[in-house]
């Protein structure tokens, strides 16, 4: 009887198939490049000190701001919940120097936000990464974008230009390779994170972790990074700008930010391809621009450049990598 | 060695009726049958209201074109014949029956007395025909038309029991309880055809229906059990006949421009049902699960069976429900009528509520992960597919071959931005229809009347 009146009661969703769904969304997703990247983000606050820490924490909070106020502005649903801002804040913040000032962290997220994500059509829309965007947006301010500390000397919350200055480092490794040298570290304390450079990028073992995490948890695929490293791998084997080849080739892709690109930048899944051909040329092509920069850009770094260059070409990459459709096969026979 | 295909997805298997032996379920008191159950004409009635019918007696017969008869599962008294709107709402004369318990056999059912190897390519069709067999994996095509229109065309016979839609387990118990109708049955089609070797392709998440069927095999070298890797869409007749033989169906083509043929388990077994027994296809089994149903089993049902009846038959509803399916849960029709009855290519009744099918998302958003492409077992690119459908731009859907999508729901099914990919392509796929029926209409009309015919 209960049943029944249950039964009778009931008003039928009907609705196409499928029916159900897996469980991964927009948010589980965001949440995993969170968590890949914390591991880089202390590293950074052991090496730098707290000011990284409220640096990035400052990219973060604006970027969600920015994108709570503007969808507000425009009476869009409020997209936050997706946590795609707050991976957008995380990656500019990790690609600033700890000793910046704390206004390059905001006008750096509005620009991230509004400019090229809000004003394209927000999450998805955007045809350019807007935490590397906004990176080279605040090269605007050369000295502040550049102000690079030694590493354990670290900064506290409220340093003053005096303290800062006194760590500022001599040079970072990538600066010593555009020189002609190497750098004066081993490639081993490369590794492990001991150098100058921007909150997120000095321990490459720590971006490693993330990676094999995302990995893992198949939120990338191998072949953006893999292609992206190798092919700078190999074009600096092949055109070494210096004796020592294997350490000239470490310090070329363990100098610098290409680990947080290559792992972290240049898989965003907007900007990048959606097939595998397509991942892997867009990859190998970063890598190339990469090299090309660094070598004989005016910048000691390319890897910014590369990926936003490389942003720009992602439609044409999927449209010329375009898988062939089961059962379309060559030479006729198709359109029965 | 397990065969696959390349793309795909391992979806969550809820096969939690797997254990559950077949039940045969006695017919209610009223059964709701449709004159149209799968592809084809509709029948035309060849009782009246009042007539007795007796169980496995002729009551809708197709006057012409393509389709099979229509037979009471029961015996009793025509109640009605009326209209219903089936699950595509399209209404369909329907037969009411009123059971009057006796289950007394039309005096025609008899089993067929000739040997099998002294039957005839024509009588087996005959029999297929007369028993009104029709796919019962879903898509439903008549078998006898299946079975007709391949002779002479295929060296492969395939029987699909891969049954990777989650939840439905029918097959895998048809294989566990029945195996040697399922092996009978595909000798009966082996000789229709004419061949010496069939394939029976099962997921190998059913080891233990393998090992039942090889038993029944035995040393017979005519018949080879195949095992696939459990994977989404793996019993579409496109992959699985790729997973098989490495052969790609051409876009618009038919298994048997390949060479093969498939037919579901259970259609096979009724094939042979047809020929032991006589029975036409008045009963089949039916998975009824979701996390609404009190008791979820495998349930032999009467054809005309309403869902109502046989959910209670399960112990009715334990929650509230939000969704009654059809059919699996990536493929399957939603009801809006607990009053639907069961019909032939009905393989499952889940039953849902909120929690196993939430509501889709409103502000959805594609963040171009890949996935879709990445899984698309048609190796297309849905989500170019459903933003050029957004757009409007069917032309450009075309271009992108947004008709060789099976509509399987792959790309809906792990799409992270809840993003309804399928849909969008039915929208462009039935847009493209309409327009390519416009024109041909327009050609029709333009031409001269000497042409017209």
């Amino acid at each position: 009887m209960n049943n029944e009146a249950k039964q009778t009661a009931a008003l039928l969703t009907v609705s196409p198939s499928p029916h159900i769904k897996h469980n991964d969304t927009t948010r589980t997703i965001m949440v995993d490049v969170i968590i890949a990247l914390i591991p880089a983000l202390i590293w950074g606050v052991i090496c730098f000190g707290l000011r990284a820490l409220a640096i990035v924490l400052l990219a973060v909070g604006s970027s969600v701001l920015f994108e709570f106020a503007f969808n507000k502005l425009l009476k869009k649903p409020n997209p936050i919940g997706d946590f795609s801002a707050a991976v957008t804040g995380l990656l500019l913040g990790l690609n600033l120097p700890a000793a910046t000032s704390y206004w390059i962290p905001v006008i750096g997220s509005f620009f991230a936000i509004v400019v090229v994500k809000g004003l394209f059509g927000g999450i998805g829309k955007n045809f350019m990464n807007p935490a590397l965007a906004a990176r080279v947006f605040l090269f605007a301010w050369p000295e502040e974008m550049t102000m690079f500390t030694e590493p354990f000397k670290r900064l506290g919350l409220f340093a003053s230009s005096e303290n800062i200055s006194d760590v500022i480092a001599s040079a970072t490794p990538l600066a010593s390779l555009k020189s002609g040298n190497l750098p004066d570290i081993s490639w081993v304390d490369l590794i492990t994170g001991k150098c100058a450079g921007c909150i997120g990028e000095v321990s490459s073992a720590l971006l490693i972790v993330g990676g094999i995490y995302l990995l893992v948890r198949k939120v990338i695929t191998w072949h953006i990074p893999v292609s992206f490293i190798g092919s700078v791998a190999i074009l600096s084997a092949i055109f070494p700008q210096n004796g020592d080849i294997l350490s000239f080739v470490m310090s070329e892709v363990f100098a610098g930010g290409l680990l947080l690109g290559a792992i972290f930048m240049a898989t965003d899944y907007v900007t990048s391809p959606v097939t595998a051909k397509g991942r892997l040329i867009y990859g190998a092509l970063c890598g190339a621009i990469v090299v090309f920069i660094r070598y004989f850009g005016g910048y000691p770094e390319g890897v910014s450049f590369a990926i936003l260059i490389m942003n720009t070409l992602v439609y044409y990459l999927d449209k010329f990598t375009k898988p062939r459709p089961f059962g379309k096969i060559k030479g006729g026979a198709s359109h029965g | 060695m397990t065969y696959t295909f390349r793309g795909g997805t391992h979806v969550a298997e809820h096969k939690n009726t797997r254990n559950s032996p077949i039940e045969k379920m006695p017919a209610p008191a009223e059964l709701h049958i449709p004159m149209s159950q799968h592809i084809g004409a509709h029948c035309a009635p060849t009782v009246k209201v009042g007539d007795r019918v007796l169980r496995g007696q002729i009551i809708g017969e197709i006057e012409s074109g393509l389709g099979c008869p229509v037979h009471s599962s029961v015996s009793g008294t025509v109640k009605a014949i009326t209209s219903y709107n089936n699950a595509q709402a399209q209404p369909v004369k329907t037969i009411v029956i009123e059971n009057d318990g006796e289950y007394e056999l039309h005096p025609d059912i008899k089993p067929f007395d000739k040997k099998l190897t002294e039957t005839t390519t024509e009588e087996i069709i005959e029999i297929v025909k007369k028993a009104g067999i029709s796919g019962m994996g879903g898509a439903s095509f008549p078998t006898y038309a299946k079975i007709s229109s391949a002779i002479g065309k295929v060296d492969k016979l395939i029987i699909n029991c891969a049954e990777c839609e989650p939840f439905i387990t029918a097959n895998h118990r048809l294989m566990l309880e029945r195996p040697a109708e399922i092996i009978n049955g595909t000798k009966i089609l082996l000789k229709a055809f004419g061949l010496r070797e069939a394939d029976i392709a099962v997921e190998d998440n059913k080891l233990d229906a393998v090992d039942k069927l090889e038993e029944k095999i035995g040393d017979s070298k005519m018949i080879k059990v195949k095992v696939m890797k459990t994977k989404y869409p793996q019993g579409d007749e496109r992959q699985l006949i790729y997973a098989l033989t490495g052969k790609e169906i051409p876009q618009g083509k038919l298994p048997a421009d390949v060479g093969c043929v498939i037919f579901n388990a259970e259609t096979c077994a009724s094939v042979y049902r047809a020929f032991s027994q006589g029975l036409p296809l008045i009963e089949r089994i039916v998975t009824v699960a979701g996390d609404c149903v009190v008791t979820p089993k495998n349930v032999l049902v009467p054809i005309g069976t309403t869902f109502k009846d046989l959910i209670d038959f399960c112990g009715g509803l334990k929650k509230e429900p939000k969704k009654i399916i059809s059919g699996g849960p990536m493929m399957g029709f939603a009801q809006w009528d607990i009053n639907s009855p069961v019909i032939k290519g009905t393989s499952a009744i889940l039953v849902f509520s909120e929690a196993m099918c939430p509501e889709d998302k409103q502000d959805y958003a594609c963040i171009r992960c890949g996935r879709c492409v990445k899984n698309c077992p048609m190796h297309l690119m849905p989500n170019y597919l459903a933003m050029f459908s957004q757009k409007g731009k069917y032309e450009d859907a075309e271009k992108y071959d947004v008709m060789s999508c099976v509509e399987c729901g792959t790309c809906s099914y792990n799409c992270p931005g809840h993003v309804p990919i399928v849909q969008y392509i039915r929208v462009s796929k039935g847009a493209l229809r309409a327009k390519k029926a416009a024109e041909s209409a327009k050609a029709a009309s333009n031409m001269p009347d000497i042409e017209k015919k």
